[in-house]
């Protein structure tokens, strides 16, 4: 299904095999400008049948606008969109949306205020030169099958925000095509809204066996849906890779804090020789930074500290513990159990060495 | 009563997203501020009674009593009203689809000369009515700018064809930005991307998504543009008076005219009335029909440039949505763009050139070539009787502007409550009411004491253009979000302070605007001054219509043109401020 590679340029091995399964979209050194900004710079990616990307960034880092790019909202000002392996966009030109094999799910649901939720469903359908009886049959069916049956006859107005994104997601089910684009689909959603979406989006994903790519700025949301994360930062591609890899072996500073929580700590003379090996740092040279996840770290051991804030979270209990080498955040299952101020001992259990120049 | 045009209006305003900067507060504030609200009310009540329900109920009351039996009598009243209902209906018809096709056409970011011609499709609404009008039969009509050019007169340009394209000219602008606020307030973008991502070509998307998310906008620009050419007199006067062709306005005029017959001056009440009762068959039902739609939720999302196939972000080099191979784009877009500016060239700058031609000219049939410019029209008009005029007007618009933003702030302060909802309601009434009636209503009201002043024509003015100033203002204010000024109260800003330091800056524009829309439409307003002046009280419209109808053609045309740059010249003074301050 996808690639174990990290790479900074690449979101997928290139295809040099025979044996590689064909992309199903390709950017190739993509680069879009709005006057004199570079919303997104010089970013390739690959996507591949069945697969889910999640592009992970903050706002303004170039998630939608790269998405737009690929839907065929603007043309790039260089490089290059390949879908189906056939070139849809290059500087200056692209064909246009209704001409592509993606769909849209937008952001702001963008759905037609004057069309009720079973006309907006229909609608891709009855572009494709389906009659209206027959659009609005499987439009129906469409809207049975998401569970929102009964919003048929509503309009966008007399609709909340989850039920909105719900038609937005049917619409896109309508177009039927190879490669669905979510804009920041839950950005607007509550929790519980949310998580119903994502489920909802699972289950489609399964039966359908469609690629989508999906921008969000939440990590949890990116490293639970997506096969692989794409980071992006200023425009640029920062790291593309796994959940478990950019999670784990993030490439500096900032691509470990956009992906979770993150301690950062300096080591170099910290760990005893008495002191359990730590996975990741085998060999590794310890004058440098190296990151901690809030699970590598536990309390027990030999390593001294001191809790400077505890925050309870339900399910378990964050601790930040002053160390010699700074700051380390330890979890533990359960509510809190010691409190601010007490000195502790601690072990690391896993780091990952972050290079010198950090961002 | 219905509150019709302020409906109507409505279309040009973005959908608030928030309350009012007050409704919601709590029902009673402190004593003094119930009785500063309570006096306030009762003051604008009372020149709503004296600008407004009285003229017009005097008027009805008037026609309604008459026992003379010549109401309608000697006047081809079912001519007259059907020459203007017709008018009114091929106006409507021509300036509908053009406005529109221009707002959309203007909506694509990569038209060349965009900018430039945003501007100089609104143009016509700065330039008077008369004028203009007069400055298509010195371009097209016999012995015109094309007849000497090529000997191509347009001999029926003095007629109901002529008064047809010009009165469409002069409405393109109000449908052009009906729409495009439309465009700018319900059409956002990602509504006509999504139909792109759901397979919808440009054309598709425009029939599908576009156009019906504008048609309460298109619709309510139909229907100004109904009642604004059954209001209209300058247009048809200069271009249709020398003939046959009579609307109400213009027999309504010439009955005025002949001040000595009674059964004349009855007449010209109950065509006054009759044009009242017009416009409401046609405002009242648009109304109701519009008034829900037009305050229809919109579509989630932010706001942003608008959603027309082949519209982009701001500042993309490309057709974005309707992404196609480049020279297509371009192709289409030089296309708009050319036909725009043919339409701008042969409607406004071709007889604004005509017009500065004949002004320059000694006399008629000698040729408009550099070899015969002449000074002399320029001189003989620029004496002390039109330099007084001059100094009517401008003082006139000055006061009425002020007066009226004054007025219109008041009543959009006043409506967030059911009394002051009333109140706006009537004074948008007058807005709709034809101007001929409001100055017939006011001259039966008040002109036993103040006939032929200047302060029957101030009235006038302020009862005619008082929702022009309310509309803006009002707005503004539901567009102002309440928490901003909530934040400076507890900030620790009193009420005052408050209003000052945190609300004066957003609205500032809103009141520089309506300003300025007062103090211009003041100034080259013709239909009530030419009905109401007397000896020594005459605004410079009135000394040019009467200059036209004396035959001078260059001194008329020289006139002309100063009143065209004593508009003109105020608004490009003003506009960068404005700008300024909307930009901050």
């Amino acid at each position: 299904m996808t690639s174990t590679s990290s790479s900074h340029s690449e979101a997928a091995p290139l295809s040099g095999g025979s044996a590689a399964p064909p992309d199903l979209l390709q950017v190739r050194n993509l680069t879009v400008r709005f006057g004199s900004v570079s919303a997104v710079d010089d970013v390739s990616l690959r996507v591949q049948r069945g697969e889910v990307l999640a592009l992970l960034g903050p706002s303004g880092s170039g998630k939608s606008t790269l998405l737009g790019a690929v839907a065929g909202f603007w043309p790039p000002e260089a490089g290059e969109v390949l879908l189906h392996e056939v070139v849809v966009a290059g500087a200056g030109w692209g064909l246009p949306p209704e001409r592509r094999d993606v769909a849209v799910v937008f952001q702001n649901y963008a759905l037609w205020p004057h069309l009720t939720a079973l006309d907006t469903v229909a609608y891709p359908i009855r572009r494709t030169g389906r009659r209206r009886l027959a659009a609005r049959t499987e439009a129906a069916s469409i809207l049975e099958l998401l569970r929102i049956a009964h919003l048929a006859d509503r309009r966008p107005a007399e609709m909340s925000g989850g039920e909105q994104q719900r038609v937005g997601l049917a619409r896109a089910l309508a177009r039927r095509a190879s490669l669905y684009l979510f804009d920041e689909p839950t950005a607007h959603l509550d929790a519980h809204v949310r998580g119903l979406f994502l489920a909802e989006l699972v289950a489609r994903r399964q039966a359908t066996g469609a690629a989508a790519v999906y921008t969000t700025h939440d990590a949890e949301e990116a490293l639970g849906l997506a096969d692989r994360v794409a980071l992006l930062d200023n425009g640029r591609l920062v790291q593309c890779g796994t959940p478990e890899q950019v999670y784990s072996e993030p490439v500096h500073a900032w691509a470990a804090h956009i992906t979770g929580a993150a301690s950062i700590i300096q080591p170099a003379g910290l760990l005893p020789p008495s002191h359990p090996p730590v996975s990741g740092l085998g060999g590794t040279d310890l004058s440098g930074p190296v990151l901690v996840r809030p699970g590598w770290a536990r309390f027990g051991g030999t390593l001294p500290g001191r809790i400077r804030g505890v925050r309870f979270r339900g399910p378990d209990s964050d601790f930040l513990v002053e160390t010699p080498a700074g700051e380390v955040l330890i979890r533990e299952p359960g509510p809190p159990t010691r409190p601010v101020g007490a000195a502790v001992e601690w072990t690391l259990t896993r780091a990952w060495p972050l290079p010198l120049t950090q961002r | 009563m219905p509150v019709a045009a302020g409906r109507l209006r409505s279309a040009a305003r973005t959908q608030p997203t928030s309350g009012p900067a007050t409704r919601g507060g709590p029902a009673k504030g402190p004593v003094s501020q119930r009785l500063v609200r309570a006096v306030a009310t009762l003051a604008v009540a009372a020149v709503v009674v004296i600008l407004v329900l009285y003229p017009l109920g005097r008027l009805a009351v008037v026609v309604g009593t008459d026992t003379s039996g010549q109401l309608f009598g000697g006047a081809p009243v079912a001519e007259v009203l059907r020459t203007t209902v017709a008018l009114a209906l091929a106006v409507t018809a021509a300036a509908v689809p053009l406005g529109t096709l221009a707002a959309l056409g203007l909506a694509r970011s990569d038209v060349p000369g965009r900018r430039v011609l945003r501007v100089a499709i609104v143009l016509p609404l700065l330039v008077p009515g008369f004028v203009l009008g007069y400055s298509w039969t010195q371009a097209y009509g016999r012995g015109g700018f094309t007849d000497f050019l090529f000997g191509l007169p347009w001999r029926s340009v003095q007629g109901p064809a002529g008064v047809w394209a010009a009165l469409v000219v002069s409405t393109v602008p109000v449908v052009y930005l009906l729409v495009a606020v439309g465009l700018a307030a319900r059409a956002e973008p990602e509504l006509a991307r999504a139909a792109r991502s759901s397979g919808a070509g440009p054309l598709a998307v425009l029939v599908h998504i576009t156009l019906p998310l504008l048609r309460p906008s298109i619709a309510a620009a139909a229907v100004l543009s109904v009642v604004s050419t059954l209001d209209s007199f300058a247009i048809p006067q200069a271009m249709g008076g020398s003939g046959d062709f009579t609307t109400v306005t213009m027999a309504i005029y010439r009955r005025l005219s002949l001040g000595s017959d009674p059964a004349a001056f009855v007449q010209a009440l109950a065509l006054a009335l009759l044009l009242v009762a017009v416009t409401l068959v046609v405002v009242v039902p648009a109304d109701l029909w519009l008034g829900p739609r037009l305050r229809a939720t919109r579509g989630a999302g932010p706001s942003g440039p608008v959603a027309v196939p082949g519209a982009s972000r701001p500042h993309a080099r490309s057709t974005g949505t309707g992404m196609h191979a480049r020279s297509t784009r371009t192709a289409m877009s030089r296309w708009i763009s050319a036909g725009l500016s043919l339409y701008l060239v042969l409607a406004l700058a071709l007889p604004m050139v005509a017009l500065l031609a004949a002004a320059l000219t000694p006399a008629v049939g000698v040729p408009p070539t550099p070899a015969h410019w002449t000074l002399d029209n320029f001189r003989s008009v620029l004496n002390a009787r039109s330099l007084a005029a001059f100094g009517r007007s401008a003082g006139l618009a000055l006061l009425a502007a002020g007066l009226l933003t004054v007025l219109g702030a008041a009543v959009a302060v006043l409506e967030r409550r059911r009394i002051g909802r009333a109140l706006a309601g009537l004074v948008t009434v007058a807005l709709v009411v034809p101007g001929s009636t409001v100055a017939v209503a006011l001259l039966i009201s008040y002109g036993r004491w103040l006939g032929g002043t200047l302060l029957l024509i101030l009235l006038a003015y302020l009862a005619k253009l008082w929702a022009l100033a309310h509309r803006p203002i009002s707005g503004a204010l539901d567009r102002f979000p309440p928490g901003e000024l909530q934040a400076a109260r507890a900030s620790g800003a009193g009420l005052a302070v408050a209003v000052r330091t945190v609300a004066a800056r957003p609205l500032a524009p809103a009141l520089l605007g309506a300003f300025c829309i007062c103090g211009v439409t003041a100034l080259h307003e013709v239909t009530m001054s030419v009905l109401l002046y007397g000896p020594g009280t005459e605004t410079l419209a009135v000394i040019v219509l009467n200059s036209a109808e004396i035959g001078q053609i260059g001194p008329t045309a020289a006139l002309s043109l100063l009143l065209t740059g004593a508009v003109l010249l105020p608004v490009l003074a003003l506009w960068p401020a404005i700008r300024r301050l909307r930009t901050r």
